[in-house]
Order: C-alpha cells, then sequence, then structure tokens
C-alpha cells in the first residue's frame, strides 16, 4: 500500500467515523412534519405491560426527593411502572435540554421551567397535554394563571407547573433590625410607598459617605425586572401590546420614576449594590440589607447559613399602586413529556399524579418548599398545612392570584437579564435618563423578537 | 521510521503496515474528532443561524430551520450605526475590551516578568528555587478561585483593598473597584483594571518560569566577555540579555497574547460576565453568551472564527517582527 493509500484511507475512516458518529441518530424529520404524535383523546388505561420512565430534573435536592418520595408511591400503585431520575446541575441541565432535545435523546418525562417551555415546543420537541390528562380550559381553571402560562403556546398545553414562581410581591424584612431602628409596627405593613420608603431610609445606613446597609435591596437582576414591569400593570400599563413591545410609555416612565425615588431618597445605593456585588439574597442573609426583593426559594438556601437571621426574617407584602397588587411572574417548575417518548400515555399519567393531585401536589410544595401552582392548594387545608411548614408563605399565598404572567418572549431571560437589569441599573446609577433607558429598553426587546 | 513517497515503506511487511496504523488511527481519529471536526463544524456555523434549539437539517442541524446565511453575521458586524442591534454593538464593545485587555496586559507581564525573571536568576541558588515556587503557586490555583479571591479583595465594604485605604485614611473608604461604571484611571475603566490586576497575578509564574529557563541557556561565557570587555549590569541586560533571549521573548509574546485573548473564567465571575455596564466584556464571554446562554450558535461562531483571525493575525504579526536569524 502506498503511502498516498494509506493517507486517503485514514481519512475515509475518520471521514466516515465522523459522518457516522454525528449523524447516527434518526434525523428529525422536516420542521412541518414535526408536529408531536397527540395521544387520542379517549386512550385506554395505562397498559399491563412493563413500562420505563426517565425522568430529568436539576440538582436541587429538595425537589427531587419530594418527586421521589411521590415516584415511589405511585409505583407501589402501578408496579408495570418503573420511574428512574437523572439529575443534572442547572448549567448543564440547560445545556442538555438545549442540545438533547433537537437530537432526540431526551428522557420521557423532562423538568422544565415555565419559560422554558414554548421555546422547546415551537420545535416540536414537547408533547401536548392530552385531553384525558386535563383540557387546556380545565387547566386554566384550576392552575393561577400567572403559572399556567408559559406551558400553553399558541393555544396548546404542553406541561403542568408544579410550583407558584414568585420574585414580587413581599420583600424580606430583618425585624430585628427594624427593632432597633424603633419599627417594631414593620411587619404590619406598609399603607403607601411613602409609608415604605420612610421607613427603609430610616434602616439605612451610611457612614462616611459609603452605604454599608441598605435600607431596600431591589437591585438585584430579578428584583430590577420584576419591580419594572409590576410597577407598569399596576399605573395601568401594557408592556406587551398587539403592536410589539411597549415600555416607552407614561406608565413606564412612572415606574422608573418611584424606582429612581428608592435611590435618591438613600434607600440603596445601586453602585453597591447589585447582582455582581453585595447581591440580594448574600447582602440580606449577611445584615447588609435590611430590606431584601427576592421570592422565598431564599429562605431554604439560605436559613441553613445563616440561622438566626432567618429567625427573625418575615415577607411583608410591598404597597400597590392600583387597588389589587398585581405583580409580574414567570411560570415555574414543572413536567412536561417528551414528543419522542415511547411511552407518553405513561409519562402523562405520571405527571398527572404529581401535577394535578391537590394532596401529591401540596406534597411536594412541601417537600420543595415551593408555593403551589394548583388555585385548590393556596386555601383552605392545604395553606395551613403550608404555612404551618413555612410560615414565611403567609403574605404570598393572599397575592398569588394577582399574579400577572411576563408574556412570551422569543428569549426571556435576554429581555430580563440582558437588556432590563442592565439599562436600568445604568438608569439607577445615573447613566441615562429616564427616556433613553425607555427607549433603549424597547428597541432592544422588540429586536429581539 | 520514514513514510515519505522516497523512503521504503513499501517494501515493508504486512505486519509492520499494520502496527502503523494501529499506532496512527486512535491519535488521527482522536485528533479528527475532537480537533479538526469541532473546528470545521465551528467554521460552518458561522454561516448558519442556528440554534442548538431548533432541529433544523438532517445534516447537523443545518438547514432547515438553522438556514444558510451566508456571510450575512460578518456584514452585521461591520454595521458601526449606534442603532446596530444590541448583538452588534455588544460584539463592537467586546472586541474593543479584548484588544485593550490583550495590549495591556503584554507590556505589563513583560516588564514585570523579565526583570524579576533577572532578579530571581541572580538570587541565591539556595533561595532561587523558593521564588520560583511562590510565584509559580499562583499560576497552579485554579482561575475560579483566584477570580473570587480578588473580588473578596475589592469587595467595596468588606474588602481588603478599601480595608487597607479606610486604615490609611482614618475614614471609611467604599470605593467600587469592580462595579463602579464611572470609575476611571487615565481614561481606562477601573473595573478592568481590577481584572487586569487580577489575571496578571495569576499568570506571572508562566512566563517567569519561561524566562527563567531560558536565561540559565545562555551561555556563561558570553557574560565573562562581557565581564572582561568592562560593561556594567544594565549594558549586560541591554545588550546580552535581551538580544539573546529574543526568541523566548518571542514566544511568550505569542503565548500571553494567545491566552490573554481568551481570558474568561475571571471576567465571568470576578464582574458577573462583563460588567459594569459591559466594560469588562471581552469576545469569549459574548462568544459563551451568545453560544450557550442564548443559544445564538451561528452569531456566536462568527465571532469565534473573528476571534481565530485575530489571534492568528497578531501571532504572525509578533513572529515576524521578533524573528531572529541565529541560534546560540
Amino acid at each position: 500500500m502506498k503511502p498516498n493509500t494509506i493517507l486517503v484511507f485514514v481519512s475515509l475512516v475518520v471521514a466516515a467515523a465522523l459522518v457516522l458518529s454525528a449523524c447516527g441518530g434518526a434525523a428529525p424529520p422536516p420542521a412541518e412534519t414535526r408536529q408531536p404524535e397527540a395521544l387520542p383523546l379517549e386512550t385506554a388505561p395505562v397498559a399491563a405491560e412493563k413500562v420505563s420512565l426517565r425522568v430529568w430534573t436539576h440538582q436541587n435536592d429538595a425537589f427531587n426527593e419530594g418527586l421521589q418520595t411521590l415516584a415511589d408511591a405511585y409505583m407501589a400503585e402501578h408496579p408495570e411502572v418503573e420511574i428512574a431520575f437523572e439529575t443534572f446541575d442547572y448549567d448543564t441541565y440547560i445545556q442538555t435540554l438545549q442540545t438533547a432535545l433537537p437530537a432526540g435523546t431526551q428522557a420521557d418525562i423532562l423538568q422544565m421551567f415555565g419559560s422554558w417551555v414554548c421555546s422547546y415546543a415551537k420545535g416540536g420537541n414537547l408533547a401536548q397535554v392530552p385531553e384525558n390528562v386535563i383540557t387546556l380550559e380545565a387547566a386554566q381553571e384550576q392552575i393561577f394563571s400567572a403559572q399556567i402560562a408559559g406551558y400553553i403556546c399558541d393555544d396548546q398545553l404542553y406541561g403542568i407547573p408544579q410550583e407558584f414562581n414568585i420574585e414580587y410581591g413581599a420583600a424580606l424584612v430583618n425585624t430585628r433590625l427594624a427593632e432597633e431602628t424603633n419599627l417594631a409596627d414593620i411587619t404590619s405593613g406598609w399603607s403607601d410607598w411613602e409609608a415604605f420608603i420612610a421607613d427603609a431610609r430610616q434602616l439605612a445606613v451610611v457612614q462616611d459617605g459609603v452605604m454599608t446597609r441598605a435600607g431596600y435591596n431591589f437591585t438585584g437582576s430579578d428584583g430590577i425586572a420584576a419591580t419594572f414591569y409590576s410597577l407598569i400593570l399596576q399605573n395601568g400599563g401594557q408592556y406587551l401590546t398587539d403592536e410589539g413591545f411597549r415600555v416607552n410609555t407614561p406608565e413606564g416612565m412612572k415606574a422608573l420614576e418611584l424606582m429612581k425615588r428608592f435611590v435618591d431618597e438613600g434607600l440603596v445605593d445601586p453602585v453597591l449594590f447589585n447582582d455582581e456585588q453585595n447581591w440580594v439574597g448574600d447582602s440580606y442573609f449577611e445584615e447588609t440589607s435590611a430590606i431584601g426583593l427576592v421570592g422565598p426559594w431564599v429562605i431554604p438556601e439560605y436559613a441553613g447559613d445563616f440561622p438566626d437571621v432567618a429567625e427573625v426574617t418575615q415577607y411583608v407584602p410591598l404597597p400597590s399602586i392600583s387597588p389589587d397588587p398585581v405583580f409580574v411572574a414567570s411560570s415555574g417548575w414543572g413536567l412536561t413529556v417528551s414528543a419522542k417518548s415511547p411511552a407518553q400515555q405513561a409519562a402523562w399519567d405520571f405527571v398527572r399524579y404529581v401535577t394535578l393531585n391537590p394532596e401529591n401536589a401540596v406534597q411536594w410544595n412541601i417537600a420543595s418548599g415551593t408555593l403551589p401552582a394548583l388555585q385548590a392548594n393556596a386555601s383552605g387545608a392545604a395553606a395551613e398545612n403550608l404555612i404551618a411548614e413555612f410560615p414565611y408563605f403567609e403574605p404570598f399565598l393572599k397575592i398569588l392570584e394577582y399574579g400577572v404572567h411576563e408574556g412570551h418572549f422569543p428569549d426571556r431571560d435576554l429581555v430580563w437579564y440582558d437588556i432590563t437589569y442592565p439599562r436600568v441599573l445604568e438608569f439607577l446609577q445615573g447613566n441615562l435618563t429616564a427616556q433613553e433607558t425607555l427607549e433603549t429598553i424597547e428597541r432592544e426587546v422588540n429586536e429581539s423578537f | 521510521m520514514n513514510l515519505s513517497r522516497s523512503g521504503n515503506f513499501h517494501g515493508r511487511d504486512a505486519a509492520q503496515r499494520r502496527f502503523v496504523f494501529a499506532a496512527i488511527l486512535p491519535m488521527v481519529l482522536y485528533l479528527g474528532f475532537f480537533a479538526l471536526f469541532p473546528i470545521l463544524w465551528g467554521l460552518a456555523l458561522a454561516f448558519f443561524d442556528y440554534s442548538a434549539r431548533r432541529a433544523g437539517g438532517p445534516i447537523l442541524g443545518m438547514g432547515g430551520d438553522n438556514p444558510f446565511v451566508g456571510l450575512q453575521h460578518f456584514r452585521e458586524m461591520l454595521n458601526f450605526s449606534p442603532d446596530a442591534p444590541l448583538i452588534v454593538r455588544q460584539f463592537h464593545t467586546s472586541l474593543k475590551t479584548t484588544l485593550f485587555f490583550a495590549f495591556l496586559i503584554l507590556p505589563l507581564n513583560l516588564a514585570i516578568t523579565l526583570p524579576l525573571a533577572v532578579m530571581i536568576e541572580s538570587a541565591h541558588t539556595r533561595i532561587k528555587g523558593l521564588f520560583r515556587l511562590i510565584f509559580f503557586l499562583a499560576v497552579l490555583a485554579p482561575s475560579v478561585g483566584v477570580a473570587i479571591m480578588w473580588s473578596y479583595i475589592y469587595h467595596p465594604q468588606r474588602g481588603l483593598l478599601n480595608g487597607i485605604l479606610t486604615a490609611l485614611s482614618g475614614k471609611l473608604v467604599g470605593i467600587s473597584w469592580i462595579t463602579d461604571p464611572d470609575l476611571f484611571f487615565l481614561g481606562i475603566p477601573v473595573a478592568l483594571l481590577a481584572v487586569i490586576v487580577a489575571y496578571l497575578w495569576q499568570d506571572l509564574g508562566y512566563n517567569l518560569v519561561i524566562f527563567i529557563a531560558a536565561l540559565q541557556s545562555i551561555p556563561e561565557s558570553l557574560r565573562d566577555a562581557a565581564r572582561i570587555d568592562g560593561v556594567s549590569d544594565w549594558q549586560m541586560f541591554r545588550y546580552i540579555t535581551i538580544p539573546l533571549l529574543k526568541p523566548t521573548i518571542l514566544l511568550v509574546c505569542v503565548l500571553t497574547m494567545i491566552s490573554s485573548f481568551q481570558v474568561f473564567d475571571i471576567i465571568q465571575v470576578m464582574t458577573e460576565g462583563g460588567g459594569p455596564n459591559e466594560l469588562t466584556r471581552v469576545m469569549v464571554i459574548d462568544i459563551y453568551n451568545n453560544a450557550f446562554r442564548f443559544q445564538r450558535m451561528g452569531w456566536a461562531s462568527a465571532v469565534s472564527v473573528v476571534l481565530f483571525l485575530l489571534v492568528f493575525i497578531i501571532s504572525l504579526l509578533q513572529s515576524r517582527l521578533l524573528r531572529t536569524e541565529w541560534e546560540y
């Protein structure tokens, strides 16, 4: 064999290996034919033959232990079904979903954050919820609108949320610091923003011109975005309109003006307190922020390391400009089923068992320390059980009905974290005018559509 | 073993040929799959509007919902209007910051490591090794750990740097070294300078060891001859050491430039991916965000191609400028 023949041979082997390895997975059919196979409306009971279900979740011990408990109970009731969990750390999970779904190598059941669902559903990767599991209308009746909305894409339902994700409506308050500042009645709430600003200003500490404790730390990325869009709604505006994304409006201006007041009145220094340094969760539990705007998920995360602060922490509802304390919310974590799963029927049956059975759903909420997505579990005995376990849930349970879904964006994280947060922060730091901020956000978000 | 046409490979026995195949095939496959294929795929993606979220066409997901766009990404990069899309403006920002970062790192690195290497080399043999170890330890530290450590040093309220300044000034100093977008020194964002200091701290030891090795390889006879001619220490450094180190300086320049163009982890951790106000956003951060946060893989690949061309051209220029025609 001549040397150049060897070269040709080796090249062919390499090329073949590459092509075969890369194209080895089943190639997806053209886009227009990639409609997920819908289950028959009236399906037979789950077949008695052995069914194995793979479930993908992100690594969150509380979430997964709660889910495992329910899976064990389900398998005891359905011995023909075997459920195996595969977990990934958060960043890896996002990347795994992004690559595995188009490649068709995903598990049967996929845990999804609500704001991700439509981007995958539109790619034909997720199965529609069969009507024998729940109809769209029934889901909208039973589940909080802010939570189910993320799972509805083009009027079709693609999954069921397990939790109510909330980043606005109530704020963490350090009652010990409040007492030391003679604000003992702070937990009774504030009648309006003037009262709030007065209290938060007293809680701020400035030494030699340096803010050593923020009165109200809302300048994290979630806090800024949630505040901005919630205040637009409370002022009677809408940022998603038929003409596109609109924030350069009187309501947008009012929202920014109030946020700037928080800074100008000395509640927070946005140069010192932001996502890069003194992030609200860290800062609150290190007691460099007296009031912090962050969702209730933060308590279990920090209570172990900061038990003394957790003990004196209460969530207090924020004032509202509108009579109803409307706020924007992302749809939280829930379960979806892969369109390519060979066991969709069994998969949906398990999803229904976990998410739509109120007792099971609240059991998972208690295990995971999350607010319920099911309306039935936000009142009555279920709510009492939740409050008994997590007393700080009480103010949130009262406002869940006012949650408004943040809306569908091609890339919600881009809008929240790469456009809204940096632009509003620039404004609060004094590097953009309010008008420039609104114009920039509006233009950049519309570009993303 | 001679595999060239003029060699006698043709006459070797079959067993030897099989051995050759067996020996080179794993490496060829390895390089083909883990180096050549990703490079070629990355290059190809630069000409597609590709997102891993979309299934796309049958060949590696290209085509279909991930359409071929030709040179569109590169044409968009040339849009310098203030109304250019955010993605383009972020690319311009990252390109500018990367060039600034790399061209600031290189002279600073050389200005510190070269004299330091000479000083260490001139130290007593017993403590020479200790100095080498001390400076090289930072190289061994994981970048994320280094970034976290420097973030604490720069922390406005609890940071070591402000603590020292507070102790010296007698009043509380709360400078936001890495989060204040209005803080500049000689027109350079202080946040970027703060990152550069952290990067230099970690990177110094690497070049230092290379320079020390090069200094040790300079024949002592040359120095002896110079001493006999009565040259001063400075003249020795200027006219003997530096010229003889030119090939090493070239190597260090190229390596430092390449690594500073690829800076990622320190910035990702210290300034949360390029803050404040994107003053520390470099090209690899831009590539990472577009590719893995926002799934704009096609655009990210196009930026990668630009980064590759930049590094390639600058390395080529460096090798031309610092090339020597002799060896010792």
